[in-house]
């Protein structure tokens, strides 16, 4: 079974350096009261639109493709019309071509089509690649084979009406007739201009508008102009009290997420979002249970290190939105980096103040400490749920 | 009327082959076992970080930041590859704005790019042209660079001119930009003193380096110095890979009948097209062992890729060099060549024309090459040497 296994990957493999552009082959077969079409697909291009690659492993076993086939045939069906014959799936084939592996449909119609060249309306992945094309071959009985390469029309894919009416002659979303550029372009480099600090700026706007990261740095802060006492939480006096630990926090998250940031960015560690995204929301969940009830047996020091650790995997997610240039990374990775300290320094100076201006108000402990803290851990609940279950329920 | 002519003789020879590969090397497959691996899919299907973005993009087409995002992930995956599928699916993310005179400028730069990857040199003109009429162009530094790459490859190296000094506030490219063209028109000593004086620079980020000294190396090579261009392109290539160095190199290799060398130089490049198509031609002018597989593997891509007619109209500068030197057969590489002199026009596009022009040995073939060279205002030594 193992050897089956292998053997296919083998196969499948072995194709993987033939590229060309996304073409479908239709075999049509037309006599006097039938017409008969052989669909030829490639599950590349199906797993673009219908994400037959259910466990995400970038490989189709049989499995996935099998349980896929209805969703296959209805996708495709809604999306070829041959001279207005209804069409019916009689069979299916799987096929192997020098590109890779194709979905065979075998449709069927009892229709007599009309002489003259057949009118086809074409619309398979007008959605996801608008340089795709059907290969047709049109068999009547007595003739010649006449070829015909049918264009995806919008329209027939069932898109919305703006994207339908993508006809202006410069639009180039209809202009690309073929595409394998078997010849390699020289790429124009890309110009980057020294003294630019666009990195720096995505940094500091990641972490003002990273609502996890802002909300968990808040739980942090918190108690931070105050200190436990046997009768409960006091004031401190001076604001250098303050200053000190909330120093060490944020060094502790800053260094830590640093680490994770690069190993991540360098590509030596990588952890699946599904992981990290939840994890973070659990952070705040802990940092503010904490401060209502003391649950970490170590310094708070301590635990923001591991949570940064954490984090800095969450910032490395956005990285792939940005697309470092890969000729300066080093230098655009520590601009991001640094823009995120800046964006960081400010949140933690500005929260600091006003914290440390309200700490002597009675209700400090009561409101700001204990109702802060549980609404951060409502807000830490609800992203988990929502990154756990997959769903969405709030707004950011 | 000469260029509809071999287009028509393009598009037959394409049909030919077309029927003659039916059904190019396909074979059913018949799985038992659910956990049977049907297809390997690249490695971007399967990619979180990648899924994940194209997921938010499905929920949120029109979100500038995600779609050019997206499509950036696609065409630079393309470009790695030489996977042309990627370039439809970066033209997909796109398409919320069908409407190019109302496209954001980021989502118009992105589609003039795809079009450019796919060689659609002229839709890609319009909407360089386009976005760069729109207020705020002087700060495009990287438009007018991809217009005045793209005009160079059509051959309009006075226009490609203009869009070169458009480029400001980027000096080195800008400088660059124009010494491309001068080496290109054979005012070669002004602009390898060009090229010398960029690359003197110390600070010059590698990438940057890579791109001045191949530009160097070809200037030497089409001024028939070949010392200076091998030296040059080992230079790049000791910066790292370049794919595109590697192959160019390979190309000097084998026109210096260094067949043996090229194939040395491309055998840790991935085997696309392009680089299998120089392994099928070094290898049988080096009379390799490895040969025979991979010519007949480059015959069959080319075999499937003509199954979609056009398609030797587009790849006629590689369809053309293998009819020359492995099918032996000038007269189909002399047309291929002429369909794809109607759209692109580097200096390799000319070359293979005049060498196929040369070896099938007819007249007004050879004056057509010569006309197109001097139409152009092309200097290059190697295709003087043909004609």
């Amino acid at each position: 079974m193992r050897a089956v296994y292998a053997l296919a990957l083998l196969l499948a493999a072995s194709v993987a350096g033939a590229h060309k552009a996304s073409d479908s082959y239709l075999q049509i077969t037309a006599s006097t009261g039938q017409l008969d079409v052989r669909w030829d697909i490639a599950l590349r291009d199906l797993d673009v639109a219908l994400d037959l690659d259910s466990d995400a492993d970038g490989k189709l076993t049989w499995g996935e493709v099998r349980a896929a086939w209805p969703r296959i045939e209805a996708y495709a069906l809604r999306r070829l019309v041959i001279d207005g014959c209804p069409l019916a799936s009689v069979g299916r084939a799987l096929e192997r071509r020098n590109d890779g592996a194709y979905a065979v449909l075998m449709l069927r119609s009892t229709c007599t089509l009309p002489a003259g060249a057949p009118r086809i309306s074409y619309g398979l992945f007008a959605d996801v690649d608008p340089t795709h094309r059907g290969i047709a071959k049109v068999q009547r009985a007595g003739e010649k084979v006449a070829l015909s390469v049918l264009e995806p029309t919008a329209a027939m894919a069932g898109v919305t009406s703006t994207a339908a009416s993508a006809s202006d002659a410069a639009s180039g979303v209809s202009t690309a007739a073929s595409t394998a550029p078997a010849s390699i372009d020289r790429p124009s480099p890309s110009v980057t201009r020294p003294g630019r600090w666009e990195f720096l700026l995505e940094g500091v706007r990641h972490i003002l508008t990273g609502y996890d990261h802002v909300l968990f740095l808040l739980c942090l802060l918190l108690p931070s102009v105050m200190r436990r006492s046997p009768v409960g939480w006091q004031p401190v006096e001076r604001l250098g009290a303050a200053v000190w630990p909330v120093v060490g926090i944020v060094s502790a998250f800053t260094v830590a997420h640093s680490i994770t940031l690069g190993l991540a960015a360098l590509k030596l560690v990588s952890l699946t979002p599904a992981f990290i995204e939840p994890a973070i929301a659990a952070t705040i969940v802990l940092a503010a249970l904490d401060n209502v009830l003391p649950i970490f047996p170590v310094r708070r020091v301590v635990v923001t290190f591991f949570f940064g650790l954490i984090h800095g995997f969450g910032f490395a997610g956005v990285l792939a939105e940005l697309n470092l240039p890969r000729a300066d990374f080093a230098w655009a990775l520590l601009q991001f980096n640094l823009g995120l300290e800046v964006g960081q320094l400010v949140i933690v100076a500005v929260a600091t103040s006003v914290l440390f201006a309200l700490r002597r108000w009675r209700g400090y402990p009561k409101f700001v400490i204990g109702a802060g803290s549980l609404v951060a851990i409502a807000i830490g609940v609800l992203w988990l749920i929502e990154r756990i279950g997959n769903v969405s329920i709030m707004p950011v | 009327m000469r260029s509809l002519h071999a287009l028509t003789g393009a598009l037959a020879a394409g049909l030919v082959v077309a029927f003659a590969a039916a059904a190019v090397n396909a074979a059913p497959i018949t799985p038992t076992l659910d956990d049977e691996v049907i297809e390997v899919l690249p490695a971007s299907a399967a990619n979180r970080e990648d899924r994940q973005l194209r997921k938010r993009l499905a929920a949120r087409p029109d979100d500038v930041r995600l779609a050019t995002a997206v499509a950036r992930r696609y065409l630079e995956q393309a470009r790695e590859s030489g996977d042309p599928r990627f370039a439809g699916l970066a033209l997909a993310a796109l398409r919320a704005w069908p409407d190019a005179s109302a496209a954001p400028d980021e989502v118009l730069f992105l589609r003039a790019t795809l079009e450019q990857y796919l060689h659609e040199f002229d839709a890609a003109v319009a909407h360089l042209r386009l976005l760069l009429a729109r207020p705020g162009s002087e700060r495009q530094a990287q438009a007018w660079l991809t217009l005045a790459t793209v005009l160079r490859v059509q051959g309009r190296y006075a226009e490609s001119d203009g869009a070169c000094r458009a480029i400001v506030g980027a000096d080195v490219y800008q400088t660059a930009c124009l010494a491309e063209n001068a080496a290109l028109r054979g005012e070669t000593a002004a602009a390898r003193r060009s090229f010398e004086t960029m690359l003197a620079a110390r600070t010059l980020p590698a990438s940057t380096r890579g791109w001045l000294t191949t530009s160097l190396a070809e200037l030497e090579e089409r001024d028939a110095r070949a010392g200076a261009a091998d030296a040059a392109y080992r230079n790049v290539l000791r910066l790292g890979p370049d794919t595109y160095a590697a192959i160019a190199y390979a190309d000097f290799l084998i026109a210096q009948r260094r067949p043996a060398e090229a194939l040395t130089v491309l055998k840790d490049e991935a085997r696309t097209d392009t680089v299998l198509l120089r392994l099928a031609i070094a290898g049988t002018l080096a009379r390799s062992a490895p040969a025979t597989r991979d010519v007949a593997e480059m015959r069959e891509r080319i075999a499937l890729a003509n199954e979609r007619p056009e398609a030797s109209i587009f790849h006629g500068r590689e369809q053309a060099m293998f009819a020359l030197v492995v099918e032996r057969d000038p007269e189909r590489a002399l047309a291929l060549a002429r369909g794809d002199v109607a759209r692109q026009r580097e200096p390799l596009d000319l070359l293979v024309l005049a060498q196929a022009a040369r070896a099938s040995g007819r007249r007004e073939a050879i004056d057509e090459a010569r006309r197109l060279k001097s139409s152009i205002g092309l200097h290059d030594r190697r295709i003087d040497a043909l004609l």
